[in-house]
């Protein structure tokens, strides 16, 4: 059985009288990607964002690699990586100079940030546009050099909201792969998405998360299973309903 | 550090863009370009001035006018026998601004003891500030025909009288004191001197603070507007490095501008007033009113102003922090920012136009709990003599900072920081995805 990277328990957030997320309880574990599915307003976000360590929790604890996230949030920080849905670029800055950004930021040794950085090249792909400002890429283009920027550390734990969001199929496709290739690598992966084909692509467990609760949690082959389903999508619609 | 100083060079390449430096350069440029007009307009005024002179008495007297405005700095142009109808034409042909007219008689009756006749003539062309120096012009030209024609009556009247004894019969030295120090000067001289010492300082302080506050507004407003701040908020750097970072690099810049703008109002206000002179003409002789009054500026002088200055900028930057935290767009900067230089715009015209000291015991505990009043208050205090006043209000400005960091600090650990917005729009319907 592989370690858990991320354990979630008890996790509960309030914003004044609303109770966005009303004690979930999961944990991604080596190599795995876990996906969190829902209709909008389900609080997949809101529990990425906590985990991220942005948000604070109102009750529960979150632990990465057994750092207890909600104590010792800037140990967490270290080893995590979080790419938000609709982030965005520095437009004046090169994607070359973002990356280089980023890999300073991390590193203090100068091996370490030129092989992160060399990362960030090839997963980004985008050659000799990454010496163009960011401002000029296509949504595509700064979508992986977003994507180049989160796995370029290698983090232990990657929280991806709607990594695909906005792109085309072929670059969808590109960055699927990237994804699923990071997490063999033997860390975790946490991701939020409404496409339904990619997560039964990607992911290796669902929790299907509904105002603010997880109802059911599986790998998608058994959650089709459970609900008498053809596709995740039809699981998605059963649950949401 | 080593993070603090990668975030603070990337918020300086953010901060100093070709589209930030391009208008504050053309800003400073416009300045010095202004300044560099006025000193030559300022030239023009001080050399000698023609002045076209119709002298149809062609008498001692009328003579003696021609010479004592040639005394005056003026050269006098002749007319002829221009008639007065035509004098204005006469003088836009020959483009002079002022015309003498001298009627036949004028001596006749200067000798007779009646007011004699004589018309002066100007030509305005413009209302410019510049163009008020044709006032001046005038009164001198009268002031030199009044005084040689007395002049002459005096010496006919009383021989052996010193015309200037009898016109001039007092002679006053006025004595100003400043602090503990006393000088025999005159006090319009020390308020000049003042007022060239200290008028950019507030005119500097209010643009830098407004420039400052509204470039790191923005910023935080692009963070969140792009949602470049989420991934911030998640790498492995300190809430406060974060803030620091963006408050040190906005200062630096500003720091940067206000020394561009200190070269470039420099330039404008010595083209506007032909430069600082501390050296006046008493009855005593020469005296330099900035060291008989100690109204120079020490070195620790200097220094307290600039700490004081610093500080003005620093608070106004850690409120920007704050409102930049509420923004939720960078359209919604400017409107988030009134409230600031609202507060900025209040002691920096009552610090101009009145003496805040003496204001009644309400108005001025509001305007000195303003941090900003300590700044625009620093250099008349400092000339005052009064340097534990600006050493107080330093001390304030200390505890205003230190709250503000810390409310940044504290809004940049929190949800708030993301979740609390200010758009002026109408709320939308809350949802619990933030």
């Amino acid at each position: 059985m592989p370690q858990a990277v991320l354990e979630v328990r008890g996790l509960t957030k309030a914003y004044g009288q609303i109770e966005a997320l009303k004690g979930i309880d999961f944990e991604v574990a080596e190599g795995e990607v876990f996906a969190l599915i829902g209709p909008n307003g389900a609080g997949k976000t809101t529990a990425l964002r906590v985990v991220a360590t942005i948000l604070r929790a109102s009750a529960g604890s979150v632990s990465v690699e057994g750092i207890d996230a909600l104590k010792e949030p800037d140990r967490v920080r270290e080893i995590i990586s979080y790419l938000p849905e609709e982030a965005g670029t520095y437009k004046s800055m090169t994607g070359e100079t973002y990356l280089k950004f980023v890999a300073n930021l991390f590193y203090a040794d100068p091996e370490k940030r030129s092989a992160a950085l060399e990362r960030g090249r090839v997963i980004a792909g985008l050659d000799e546009r990454l010496g163009d400002k960011s401002g000029s890429y296509s949504k595509g283009m700064a979508r992986k050099l977003l994507l180049a920027r989160t796995i370029m550390t290698e983090p232990r734990l990657a929280i991806l909201d709607e990594p695909t969001s906005g792109l085309d199929v072929l670059n969808a496709l590109e960055v699927r792969d990237i994804v699923k290739r990071y997490a063999k690598g033997g860390a975790a992966v946490l991701l939020s998405s409404h496409n339904m084909l990619e997560i039964e692509y990607v992911s290796d467990r669902v929790a299907l998360i509904h105002e603010g609760r997880i109802v059911d949690t599986g790998s998608p082959a058994e959650l089709k299973l459970k609900h008498g389903a053809d596709t995740l999508e039809d699981v998605f619609a059963a649950v949401a309903s | 550090m080593r993070r603090f100083l990668v975030l603070l060079k990337k918020e300086l390449r953010e901060l100093l863009t070709p589209q930030m430096l391009v208008p504050f350069l053309v800003a400073v440029l416009m300045f010095a370009f202004l300044g560099s007009i006025l000193s030559q307009e300022e030239e023009k005024t001080r050399s000698t001035q023609s002045i076209g002179v119709v002298d149809l008495d062609e008498t001692d007297t009328s003579k003696s006018i021609e010479r004592a405005l040639d005394n005056a700095g003026f050269a006098a142009v002749d007319l002829g026998g221009t008639a007065p109808e035509s004098m204005t034409e006469e003088l836009r042909a020959r483009n002079l601004s002022i015309g003498l007219y001298i009627p036949e008689g004028f001596e006749a009756q200067v000798d007779a003891g009646r007011p004699a006749d004589l018309q002066t003539y100007a030509v305005v062309r413009s209302f410019s500030l510049m163009s008020l120096g044709q006032t001046e012009m005038l009164k001198s030209v009268l002031s030199a025909v009044s005084s040689s024609i007395s002049s002459q009556l005096i010496a006919e009247g009383m021989p052996g009288t010193d015309p200037d004894a009898v016109k001039h019969p007092v002679e006053f030295t006025e004595h100003v004191a400043v602090g503990t120090m006393e000088a025999p000067v005159p006090l319009d001289a020390v308020y000049g001197l003042i007022e060239q010492q200290t008028l950019f300082i507030p005119i500097i302080l209010f643009i830098v603070i407004v420039f400052a506050s509204q470039m790191i507004a923005t910023t935080i407003a692009s963070e969140k507007e792009n949602k470049t701040l989420e991934t911030l908020l998640a790498s492995p750097i300190t809430r406060r490095s974060l803030v620091m970072a963006k408050m040190v690099a906005a200062g630096l810049v500003a720091l940067l501008s206000a020394a561009a703008y200190l070269i470039g109002l420099g330039y404008y206000f010595k083209g506007l007033t032909g430069g600082t002179d501390t050296l006046f003409e008493t009855s005593s002789g020469t005296v330099d009113v900035a060291s008989a009054l100690g109204l120079g500026l020490e070195t620790v002088d200097w220094m307290m102003l600039g700490t004081t200055l610093f500080l003005s900028i620093l608070i106004a930057l850690a409120m920007a922090v704050i409102i930049g935290g509420f923004a939720e767009s960078v359209k919604s900067v400017q409107a988030l920012i009134t409230p600031l230089i609202i507060l900025t715009l209040i002691p920096y015209f009552l610090s101009m136009l009145i003496d805040i000291e003496s204001t009644a015991p309400a108005l001025r505990a509001f305007v000195m709990a303003i941090p900003f009043t300590h700044a625009f208050t620093a250099a008349p205090n400092l000339f005052l003599g009064n340097q534990m006043r600006v050493v107080l209000g330093a001390a304030y400005q200390v505890l205003w900072l230190l709250a503000l960091v810390v409310i940044a600090a504290r809004i940049f650990s929190t949800d708030r920081i993301l979740t609390m917005k200010l758009g002026f729009r109408r709320r939308r319907h809350r949802t619990a995805n933030p």
